[in-house]
């Protein structure tokens, strides 16, 4: 059964993106993959609106003081097992923004994070990789755990 | 004006844009009304609050005959307190309600002085653009993330009513919205009766970090204000500085610039009228646009070596040259698009389902435009005769022949038609200055240490007016920084536009306004 879930899992993760204040330049780059050039559903990845849907939240933006609750919030919402993508320098750590009066400094600091894609925006075959490298890492049992647990 | 007004103003001709006026704290509403009556188009770009030690500087950047005059007046920091212009230009209630959660001036007579752009709990009486504040308090209680731990309370799933009207509330997180942000929108059955907007869900606080960095550092921040329009507040802010350094830029790298700055703006319409397609209930649309987006992503990733966030201005020039082989690419991919432009003309003519979604929805009157202070396509869209690159050349747009796109409708139509032929003329504006480059160095040495003085500069970003003020005191690190972006002037438009409207309509009203809170909040 677990085995089946796995499969189902990999073969169509349903993501969920959510910008906790970045500047748009990630956000485009992440619409830009559902667009026919890079076109990620040939994956089975498939951007959900709901985060009771969703098995992967694509985070972006430095995390804004306003931004941080909601995006607890969303990741509480969001069923097990659940995975978080950090896109961009400012989700991994905050970018030029860390320092900032109401600027957190990445997406870590609220909720535990799976895969780190930088760049400042990362391309999208990038952002495709890191998340592909997030599926391939769930296929051994042995892998997923530590995923878990690195956090 | 000096006739009206006698001894109580001075009038410094052509600085800070046209004219600088110098006025008591009292007679600031006087001297709006006089410009006000003198010509029906004025327009405010921006209130800057400047903290000047003992007293707050307080500058009103009016527009007049495309060109800026700025009202100056300062108020006491103990008690500042300056009457509000809101009732005689409505436009100016966002300006006044962002300079009051920054600087902590009182706007007497305000109809709303509610929080804008800070964090709901912010402490108060702390004013972040101060010299004097104390952030770093602040700034450790967010990075340690001490509100995340605590216990939200459960979401309220109910619509709140209150009475007849339904209370909606669209955000932070919401499908239709890339970014988040709350708007609170009361509705009578199916008609839009209020809409509330609550901005700073994406304020980075980048105008005080920029005072942190230096002048070079600052143009890769204020670059990362807004992923889509990126260029062109990295242009704006370095022509900025080159003003008050006085620094003339080689032919060159203007033709460069511009070149750079209308490939941003393709490629920001292009996704716009893509989004506006999604919105509207036809994707088609919306992957066609797209697709047609990339190779223009592909020209700015050639020419600066970024898809996205560029960097090729510098103070003083651009980073990268253009090189002989690269011209031949550019015209072969802007040929392609400029056969696409037909298409997607035949489709906004003839595409019912398209016309019957966006003709006559959220119209929005000249006079209102005028009023609200609106800038850009929005403000075109609705009559208004407005494009800085026009009113007030800057890069090579003196040089360079173009039609400023004008429509009278101002409805969401109008607005997405005025984009879709803004990509016509940019494409036609590229093919010539990449004509008509001149030889020469693309850059040229300045010194890091920029002289104390201040400027005003302003750049026709893809959504409108984009609006910078820089004060040097002499050193590396800028004085103050403000930065007035297109979308924060235009919200109060969709505000007026929705209202009496119907419900199912605000998207496609909304997306029509090119919404971008990464640059409205800063």
């Amino acid at each position: 059964m677990s085995k089946l879930a796995t499969w189902a899992r990999l073969k169509s993760p349903w993501v969920l993106h959510f910008n906790s204040g970045a500047c748009n330049g990630c956000d485009i780059e992440v619409v830009a993959l559902l667009t026919p050039r890079f076109d990620v559903e040939r994956f089975g990845i498939k951007l959900e609106p709901s985060p009771r849907h969703a098995d992967v939240l694509l985070t972006t933006g430095a995390v804004t003081k306003q931004c941080a609750e909601r995006l607890k919030r969303i990741y509480d919402q969001m069923p097990e097992p659940k995975f978080v993508v950090a896109i961009g320098a400012c989700a991994c750590s905050g970018g030029v923004f860390k320092g900032n009066y109401t600027v957190a400094g990445g997406v870590d600091k609220v909720i535990p994070v799976n895969a780190y894609i930088p760049g400042c925006p990362p391309k999208p075959e990038a952002i495709i990789d890191g998340v592909v490298k997030l599926l391939n890492s769930l296929k051994a049992p042995k892998t997923e755990a530590k995923v878990n647990d690195s956090k | 004006m000096q006739a009206r007004l006698s001894d109580k103003v001075q009038i410094q001709p052509a600085y800070l844009g046209k004219a600088t006026i110098h006025v008591d704290a009292g007679l600031n509403r006087d001297v709006v009304r006089i410009l006000l009556e003198n010509d029906g188009n004025v327009g405010i770009s921006a209130i800057t609050g400047l903290d000047m030690g003992e007293k707050i500087g307080v500058m009103y950047h009016m527009r007049t005959d495309g060109l800026i005059v700025t009202v100056r007046t300062e108020v006491p920091k103990e008690n500042p307190q300056i009457a509000s212009i809101t009732d005689l230009i409505p436009g100016a209630n966002f300006h006044e309600r962002e300079v009051a959660d920054l600087f902590g001036i009182v706007f007497q007579g305000h109809p709303n002085p509610a929080r804008l752009v800070l964090p709901d709990d912010w402490p108060a009486n702390l004013y972040p653009l101060r010299k004097d504040a104390k952030l770093e308090e602040v700034t450790a209680n967010v990075e340690n993330c001490a509100s995340c731990s605590a216990q939200h309370e459960p979401v309220q799933l109910q619509p709140q009513s209150e009475g007849k009207l339904v209370n909606i509330v669209v955000g932070p997180q919401h499908p239709a919205l890339l970014e988040p942000e709350k708007f609170q929108i009361k509705v009578d059955g199916e008609t839009v009766n209020d809409v509330e907007p609550r901005i700073g869900y994406v304020h980075r606080g980048v105008e005080k970090a920029s005072e942190q960095r230096t002048y070079l550092q600052d143009v890769y921040l204020v670059e990362r204000i807004c992923g889509i329009c990126n260029s062109c507040h990295a242009a704006c802010f370095v022509e900025t500085v080159e003003k008050i350094m006085s620094v003339e830029v080689p032919a060159r790298a203007k033709y460069i610039r511009t070149i750079i700055l209308e490939l941003n703006r393709l490629h920001s319409h292009l996704l716009l009228l893509g989004h506006a397609g999604l919105e509207i209930g036809y994707e088609t649309l919306f992957q066609y646009m797209w697709r047609d987006r990339e190779p223009i992503m592909d020209l700015t990733e050639m020419l600066t070596g970024n898809r996205v966030i560029s960097s090729a201005m510098t103070v003083g020039g651009v980073r990268r040259d253009l090189s002989e082989t690269d011209v031949p690419k550019i015209k072969t991919r802007l040929e392609a698009l400029m056969k696409k432009m037909d298409f997607y003309q035949k489709l906004y003519d003839s595409e019912p389902s398209f016309r019957m979604r966006t003709r006559k929805v959220g119209v929005l009157s000249k006079e209102d435009a005028l009023r609200l202070c609106v800038v850009g396509p929005v403000a075109r869209a609705s009559g208004v005769n407005m494009d800085v690159r026009k009113d007030d050349p800057y890069e090579a747009y003196g040089e360079i022949p173009f039609k400023v796109i004008t429509r009278t409708e101002g409805d969401t139509f109008a607005r997405l038609q005025v984009r879709l032929d803004e990509i016509t003329e940019s494409i036609n504006i590229i093919d010539y200055a990449v004509d008509h480059l001149p030889s020469g160095p693309y850059r040229i040495k300045v010194p890091r240490v920029v002289t104390a003085g201040e400027a005003v500069n302003r750049v026709e970003a893809p959504r409108g007016e984009l609006f910078y003020y820089v004060k040097s005191n002499g050193t590396a690190y800028p004085e103050r920084v403000k930065v007035r972006t297109p979308t924060f002037a235009n919200i109060p438009a969709f505000i007026k536009t929705a209202i009496g409207g119907s419900i199912a309509d605000v998207p496609a009203n909304f997306v029509s306004l090119d919404p971008c809170f990464s640059c409205t909040d800063r």
